[in-house]
């Protein structure tokens, strides 16, 4: 500290931080927990260990991010991971040793911002305090002659200082004569910081509000299809921890057509999902494109384009030629050219039921090790099929997925490679026709009712910050002392003295300026 | 040497190599420079000589400094031209930003105070991040991938690089800072007095531990807000991206763990028996967790965020 302190009262550290709080031996034990829990060294311990919590959930692989990681810890390392899992490390931000710290560390901010509201607008309504015995002691400060009387110096003083927007005491008359004035400025640094403060609490509460009363789904649409925001059309939905899911009628949309296009190497340029969507059941129908960064928000609700792949258009008909099956089947992607596998199941409509497990390429390029595309986009699509006889198991009762075939037990009646508009022969006279492709993507449907609130407190905790960082609180004094009358004429000797809490570069420059103003 | 990736401008993508190599060119002249000064201006005024050669060179240094910067300036320009996109897409361009922007904060901090000392000390990180970032970390310019293409990247990165360049600056601040209270604290307990002390050893080279302590404490306090922000535009960007604004992706929590860093720091300020050495600790710290956030992250722990570049 540079600062000579003078009068305790007047250059005290212009902070109202909690002051190192003496561990009084008070019988009221709660209240002294509370007031070293609300204290300074607790709130820096607390902050320390929630960076030190947050580590292990970066090194280790972590159930919300990849469930599949963690399995395949748990193999590896069969005896340690059981243990860490009982620590909760495979789940660090939902440990309730990690919510402890911060939810400690919030109650110990709430407990200490109380006093220091009350502190600051205790100091916001009350006067600058009064000057220090001998200004001269302070680490910046001058001394000058003028003419005129001391009371009128002062006045001028204050007067100039005021016009600076400097919050200022009454003049003060002083024992021999002399007169004095405080003044003080840059309140607004406690104030930005309690505002920070206040905004950290807000946006906790946000994260809250999410977490309790949100909730997501996700959802796969073929170019043409439609969805509808009712738990029942998603294909993986995760209710809402309280409350119910939306008290409002369903938007739906209708998926136009996905597009994507790729550099010549395959590296994805843009993607597009041009919907038609209706925000209630008897609104208008709109359009929207829905790409990377570009969600669609309907009422507190945002769809976002997460996934896509090619979905094949296969017609089955019996030998004397009648359509059996006509749809467009999705087939999921294996690797970054799109390589992708699917099952058609054709239960219906032939004397044995018919299943086709297939591979299909959008660019399809033969290898010696196999077949393989070579591009993500449809340069010269290519399906290749398998046909299965037999019993599907769709009536056991068992819940069978879409995208496989219980292939062990059925008989397989040939493979073949087609290209689009091609038709398979099979041996019973049954054709397969590999009719087109089409395109589906996969919607993240995500209802976060706290993101508002998060936003918003976001938004002061950085202007909080701004002024609690960058405003100076400084204070300056000046006094007047009459010198004896010569001639008449009367002169003062004016003496000014400044304090600020940080950064005292800045300050002497401004304090030069404010009393050249004075002098003039 | 892949060809290069179509849409990118080959000539405005060699000329920015080349300007590169001219910026590190030039402000390993000038960390030369201030070296100079730095150690030849003090033992000068101390022996009562004028110290007016060494001011000199350090004067050129400032002047090298400057027309570096221009080079360097104009590197992230064209490399940013050549590709068709902002010039912050991967680890090295990254690098490079955060560099310029260190050397745009030391001379910022010229234009307030006289902070020459610095000079060396800032330039020589600075010369050695650019040479890791010109060797290890290259990479070809390219476009973007789609999910980095939102003017949020924009914001975002650009307010990540600039608290990172200001963190880098105040790190090295922060270290001189140690350096001269340790220097302090060894002279006061060894023979002689305070004023020896001026006179004695690399201290007398170093502006006081409370000046030192003031000018980290100052970069700290643009770096952090800015910082708090970077964060806070990643998670607008998180929501429009991946529709959560926050996940606990390893770079979302190594950011996280930075920031409460230099939380911890500003609160050690303000707290009785923790200013001064132990505060300037945990700022380092927090310089620390920054570089996990960059490299380690990036290159080992990986995640939804993909813009390292390197494989
Ligand atoms: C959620 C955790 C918290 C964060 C991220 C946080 C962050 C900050 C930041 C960035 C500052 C600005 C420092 C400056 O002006 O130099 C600050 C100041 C301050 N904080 Fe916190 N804070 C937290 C919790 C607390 C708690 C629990 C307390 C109460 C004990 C507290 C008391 C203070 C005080 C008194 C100051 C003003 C220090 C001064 O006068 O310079 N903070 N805090």
């Amino acid at each position: 500290m540079t600062e000579t302190l003078t009068d305790e009262t007047a250059t005290q550290a212009l902070s109202t931080a909690p002051q190192g709080t003496q561990p009084v031996a008070s019988r009221n034990r709660v209240r002294s927990l509370w007031r070293s829990l609300t204290s300074m060294r607790t709130a820096l311990l607390l902050l320390s260990l929630l960076a030190l919590a947050a580590v292990p959930g970066t090194l280790l692989p972590q159930r919300g991010l990849n469930p599949v990681k963690v399995d395949v810890f748990f193999t590896a390392h069969p005896s340690l991971a059981p243990f860490l899992d009982k620590l909760s490390l495979f789940d660090v931000f939902a440990a309730p040793w990690f919510a402890a710290i911060y939810l400690l560390l919030f109650v110990s901010l709430i407990g200490c911002l109380f006093p220091r509201i009350r502190l600051h607008a205790r100091a916001l309504r009350r006067k600058p305090p009064a000057a220090p015995k001998r200004l001269e002691r302070l680490a910046i400060h001058d001394t000058w002659d003028a003419d005129g009387d001391a009371q009128a110096v002062v006045a001028n003083a204050r007067e100039s200082l005021r016009r600076q927007r400097w919050r200022t005491t009454e003049l003060r008359e002083e024992p021999g004569g002399a007169w004095s004035v405080g003044a003080e400025k840059g309140y607004l640094r406690e104030t930005g910081n309690l505002v920070f403060h206040v905004a950290l609490v807000v946006l906790l509460t946000g994260i809250a509000l999410g977490g309790l009363f949100g909730y997501k789904g996700t959802v796969l649409v073929t170019d043409g299809g439609s969805f509808s925001d009712v738990p029942s059309s998603y294909d993986v939905f995760t209710p809402a921890r309280l409350g119910s899911e939306s008290a409002l009628p369903p938007f739906a949309f209708t998926l136009r057509k996905f597009t994507a296009s790729y550099q010549p190497n395959g590296v994805p340029k843009s993607f597009h999902a041009y919907v038609d969507y209706r925000s209630t059941p008897d609104a208008p129908s709109r359009p929207y494109d829905v790409t990377t960064n570009r969600p669609l928000s309907i009422a507190g609700t945002d769809v976002y384009l997460v996934g896509h792949g090619y979905a094949v258009h296969i017609q089955v008909r019996d030998k004397s030629g009648r359509l059996v099956y006509d749809k467009a089947t999705p087939f999921l992607p294996d690797d970054a050219m799109f390589t992708s596998h699917g099952v058609v199941k054709v239960p219906d409509g032939l004397p044995r039921q018919l299943g086709l497990t297939g591979f299909f390429y959008p660019t399809y390029e033969p290898t010696p090790f196999g077949a393989q595309s070579s591009y993500p986009g449809p340069a010269a699509p290519v399906l290749t099929l398998a046909a299965w006889q037999g019993d599907l198991g769709l009536t056991s009762g068992r819940p069978q997925s879409v995208y496989s075939l219980p292939v062990a037990s059925l008989k397989n009646i040939g493979t073949k490679t087609i290209g689009p508009g091609q038709t398979w022969k099979l041996a019973d006279g049954t054709t397969v026709t590999f009719a087109g492709v089409s395109q589906w993507a996969t919607f993240q449907i995500a209802h976060d009712p706290g993101s508002t609130v998060v936003l918003v407190a976001a938004v002061f905790i950085v202007c909080g910050l701004l002024s609690s960082l960058w405003v100076r609180r400084r204070r300056m004094w000046v006094r007047a002392v009459p010198l004896d009358n010569a001639g008449g004429v009367r002169r003062t000797v004016v003496s000014a003295g400044g304090l600020a809490r940080t950064d005292a570069d800045g300050f002497a420059t401004e304090f030069e300026s404010l009393l050249r103003r004075m002098k003039d | 040497m892949p060809t290069a990736a179509p849409g990118v401008n080959v000539s405005l993508a060699h000329a920015s190599d080349l300007l590169f190599t001219w910026t590190v060119l030039v402000y390993a002249v000038a960390m030369f420079g201030y070296s100079v000064e730095f150690a030849f201006a003090r033992i000068a005024r101390s022996r009562g000589d004028q110290a007016g050669r060494p001011e000199q060179i350090g004067r050129v240094a400032v002047g090298l400094t400057v027309v570096g910067w221009l080079l360097h300036l104009g590197s992230v320009v064209t490399r940013g031209a050549a590709a068709g996109r902002v010039p912050w897409g991967n680890m090295y361009e990254f690098s490079t930003m955060v560099a310029l922007v260190a050397v745009t904060v030391y001379l910022v901090l010229l234009l307030r105070q006289p902070v020459r000392f610095l000079g060396a000390f800032v330039m020589t990180p600075v010369v050695l991040y650019l040479g890791l970032a010109g060797t290890v970390l290259y990479a070809p310019a390219a476009p973007l991938q789609p999910i980095l293409n939102s003017y949020w990247i924009k914001i975002h990165v650009v307010a990540a690089i600039t608290a990172s360049g200001a963190f880098m600056v105040s790190g090295v601040i922060t270290l001189l800072y140690l350096t001269r209270t340790w220097l302090d604290r060894r002279a006061s307990m060894g023979p002689g007095t305070a004023a020896a002390v001026e006179y004695h050893g690399f201290a007398r080279w170093l502006p006081s531990a409370e000046r030192l302590d003031r000018l980290a404490y100052k970069v700290i306090g643009f770096a952090f807000p800015v910082w708090t922000f970077a964060i806070i535009a990643g998670a607008i960007w998180a929501k429009y991206a991946w529709s959560r604004y926050w996940g606990w992706d390893p770079k979302e929590t190594w950011s996280f763990i930075t920031w409460v860093a230099y939380a911890a720091y500003l609160h050690a300020r303000a707290t009785a028996g923790w200013r001064g050495r132990r505060a300037a600790v945990l700022s380092l710290v927090g310089f620390g967790c920054l570089m996990v956030d960059y490299y380690v992250v990036n290159t080992v722990i990986s995640g939804l965020h993909s813009y390292a570049g390197v494989n």
